[in-house]
């Protein structure tokens, strides 16, 4: 790391708020203190541009198609577009996309701010629980979801638990109305750890002092955690909905391992149809409309779902 | 050696899971009374490059042909085996870039995603000559010969119809079904904790297998040509009432409780369980997985069987090539040479008696002395001509044999019909 220090009377802010307001901007458009040069980061930026956004933006030309993966292709332009909208089991894909998207919005941030709560300060053997719910985080999904198609199988041990209670056995991801049920409950199962993890570093940073202040001026639980608690940790929650919203957005492993887009359809996501339109029917262009399609989406999503949980405050 | 059974199964397993990436998994080698114009000419001084599909991971008989070639002739093979879920698009890839073998191994026709016609449309693949084009059984042009020229040699011949536990049925008391009435009788009668078929019902492509193998009485025995007449746009799926039937013979398959418990959720696990335990007594995997269940279950009697036809009618199954072979056309000249001297090579009956019996195939040129006792139920069918190519090699799009599985598994499910399930068939095929 290489710094530069200029030289010069060092003023800080308390001397600019006191009226010293043409040294202070003189100070801010050359700073003490600088950490290289903007020009240093040219490579590495036009790498990422390269490598990143310009291979994206030439497979985003694909979408406009009609290539097969081999061979030539003509131009169609909009016509991979309307084959989407006007495909029914497409559609059906992006309403899976979406209910599997906000759905483990909803259940990671709740659950994972529930235990984070509970594991904050008080109970005494919160570091191993800690542990324990964070665990399936470090394993491979695709991992975690053959375990989980295991306990699922018509034979497996859930089937087991029914059985035993004197309930029929259910084909749990051959069902279509239990299917992608199923693969939230997966999905939720293995990233809640990591909304809990989120949230515990949002929660260490509430000073306690204020709640105690807040309590003995006779703010009651829900008072407390409604206004201060939550503005507390609104960057978590922020950071926290933001992830899951993407990664809900983009969720493949889970089902292709456990349902493969099954049964007949009921479980596919836009991702998975990607992968299917794209490498397993060699239709490219397609594939690649799709895959244009999705990330408009999740681009969409995201900027909504900053703007929903910004600071306003700071702007106030 | 302890461990060769579980191995065998494991790797049944593995075959039996490659029709998800679009057709059959087992091959073998046919007999030609044409090859030898080559025959491992010492002219041949290049080595040359040899991409395969190698399901098992384990020993690939196409290794043991190279390895035989290089020793009958001295010329170097390198090798390399690629896993069945990803090879088509490692093939293409390669093919792009420039870096593909200069032999390779395909489906044969257009209808998968390993299929080589589509290769041969676009300028990869060299056209062959005529030692090539003799092996090519009758009906079966179009999936290797495109405007004239043949861009691939087939390998073998297997056959697609049921895999029938005989021991299983005997010990259950239930015979090979003469038709489908009895068929459904024997579903009904069958014993308790057992099924007349496992099925991997949450794998769309072995419910499509089904329904193919299904299909042969149905729609193929009397019309053979339905595919072209398809192409035409004289028929459809939706408006055939042979298909009709193939879907209908499904539902009711399924409400007489002919699958496993639990089938729609099934994987390809309940069907190398089912039939290696003898909890069910037939299903729907290509014919030469009936040669490697036999190998890992020691005692067990596999066969192959057609599926029942309708009462009345005479039976009929489908048999043509699972492989075929194809030279780079950017290859080096040399090492082109080498490939297409190797294919010659092959070609021969006795080097393709050899690999026909190691991948549990028949010959290409249909039944002989060689068959595999497997096969000796469908013996009669083979001799006499009563089978056709297996549709879908020929179907113009992996989309179309996609459609009609997931179609299938969404009868089995409750989730569509059979009108919109052919309908969607046809608007993939019209893609």
């Amino acid at each position: 790391m290489t710094a530069t220090i200029r030289k010069g009377p060092v003023v800080g802010e308390g001397s600019s708020a006191a009226g010293g307001g043409a040294v202070s901007r003189s100070r801010r458009a050359r700073p003490l203190i600088t950490y290289g040069r903007w020009w240093w980061a040219l490579p590495a930026i036009a790498m990422v541009a390269l490598v990143h956004y310009a291979a994206t933006a030439g497979g985003a030309v694909y979408a406009f198609t009609d290539w097969t993966g081999i061979g030539d292709f003509d131009f169609i332009g909009l016509d991979n577009f309307r084959r989407i909208f006007d495909d029914p089991k497409l559609i059906g894909s992006l309403k899976n996309t979406l209910f599997l998207a906000f759905g483990f919005l909803v259940l990671t941030n709740v659950v994972g701010l529930c235990l984070a709560l509970a594991l904050n300060r008080t109970l005494k053997s919160r570091y191993l629980l800690r542990v324990l719910f964070f665990m399936p985080v470090v394993l491979s999904p695709l991992a975690v979801s053959y375990v989980w198609k295991f306990i699922f199988d018509f034979k497996g041990p859930l089937n087991g638990v029914l059985g035993w209670v004197g309930m029929e056995p259910r084909t749990w991801l051959a069902d279509p109305t239990l299917a992608l049920w199923a693969v939230l409950l997966v999905m939720a199962w293995q990233t809640t750890g990591m909304v809990m993890v989120i949230f515990l570093a949002g929660l260490a940073t509430v000073p306690i002092e204020i709640e105690e202040a807040a309590a003995i001026d006779g703010a009651g639980t829900w008072r407390r955690f409604r206004h201060i608690t939550i503005p507390s940790i609104r960057p978590s929650i922020a950071i926290a909905s933001t992830l899951m919203l993407i990664q809900g957005l983009r969720v493949f492993d889970q089902v292709m391992a456990l349902t493969g887009g099954g049964p007949a359809g009921a479980t596919e996501t836009l991702a998975t149809q990607v992968y299917k339109q794209t490498f397993a029917l060699s239709n490219f262009g397609f594939g690649a409309a799709l895959a244009l399609l999705l990330t408009l989406i999740m681009l969409v999503f995201s900027v909504l779902q900053q703007v929903a949980t910004r600071d306003r405050s700071q702007g106030a | 050696m302890t461990q060769r059974g579980p191995w065998r199964l494991r790797r049944v397993s593995v075959l039996l899971a490659a029709p998800a990436v679009g057709a059959l998994t087992l091959t073998g080698c046919g007999g030609s009374e044409s090859g030898g114009e080559a025959g491992g000419s010492a002219a041949a001084a290049d080595g040359f490059t040899f991409t395969f599909e190698n399901a098992s991971g384990g020993e690939s008989p196409w290794q043991l042909l190279a390895d035989e070639y290089t020793a009958a002739t001295g010329v170097e093979i390198e090798t390399q085996g690629l896993p069945p879920d990803s090879y088509g698009l490692t093939v293409r890839t390669q093919l792009q870039g420039g870096n593909a073998s200069d032999l390779m191994m395909f489906s044969p026709g257009a209808g998968n995603s390993n299929a080589v016609m589509p290769l041969a449309e676009a300028g990869y693949i060299e056209p062959l000559g005529e030692s090539s084009t003799e092996l090519i059984p009758e009906g079966n042009e179009d999936l290797f010969v495109l405007d004239g020229k043949t861009y691939a040699q087939p390998t073998d011949l297997v056959p697609v119809g049921m895999v029938w536990n005989a021991g299983a049925a005997t010990e259950a008391g239930v015979e090979v079904p003469g038709d489908f009435d009895a068929m459904i009788e024997a579903c009904k009668a069958v014993g308790e904790g057992k099924s007349l078929f496992a099925l991997a019902g949450s794998v769309p492509q072995n419910a499509g297998l089904m329904t193919m193998s299904i299909s042969a009485t149905r729609v193929y025995a009397e019309d053979p040509d339905w595919n072209s007449k398809r192409a035409e746009g004289s028929v459809s799926f939706a408006d055939s009432k042979g298909w009709q039937d193939t879907l209908q013979t499904v539902v009711d398959m399924n409400e007489a409780g002919c699958f496993q418990d639990g089938a729609a959720g099934g994987g390809f696990d309940a069907i190398t369980q089912g039939l290696t335990q003898g909890s069910a007594l037939g299903a729907f995997v290509p014919g030469a997985a009936a040669t490697e269940l036999a190998k890992a279950t020691p005692g067990a009697k596999f066969e192959v069987e057609p599926f029942p036809a309708p009462t009345g009618a005479d039976p009929y199954m489908f048999a043509s090539p699972n492989y075929a072979l194809a030279v780079n056309a950017k290859a080096e000249p040399g090492a082109k040479q080498a490939a297409i001297d190797f294919l010659a090579w092959a070609a021969q009956p006795e080097n393709s008696r050899t690999f026909t019996e190691l991948q549990g195939g028949v010959a290409i040129t249909g039944p002989d002395e060689n068959l595999a006792p497997v096969y000796a139920p469908v013996a009669d069918l083979l001799e006499a001509g009563d089978y056709s190519p297996l549709p879908l090699l020929s179907w113009p799009n992996p989309g179309v044999y996609d459609a009609l599985s997931t179609g299938v598994q969404g009868l089995l499910t409750g989730q569509g019909d059979i009108p919109s399930a052919l309908a969607a068939v046809d608007a993939a095929w019209d893609q």
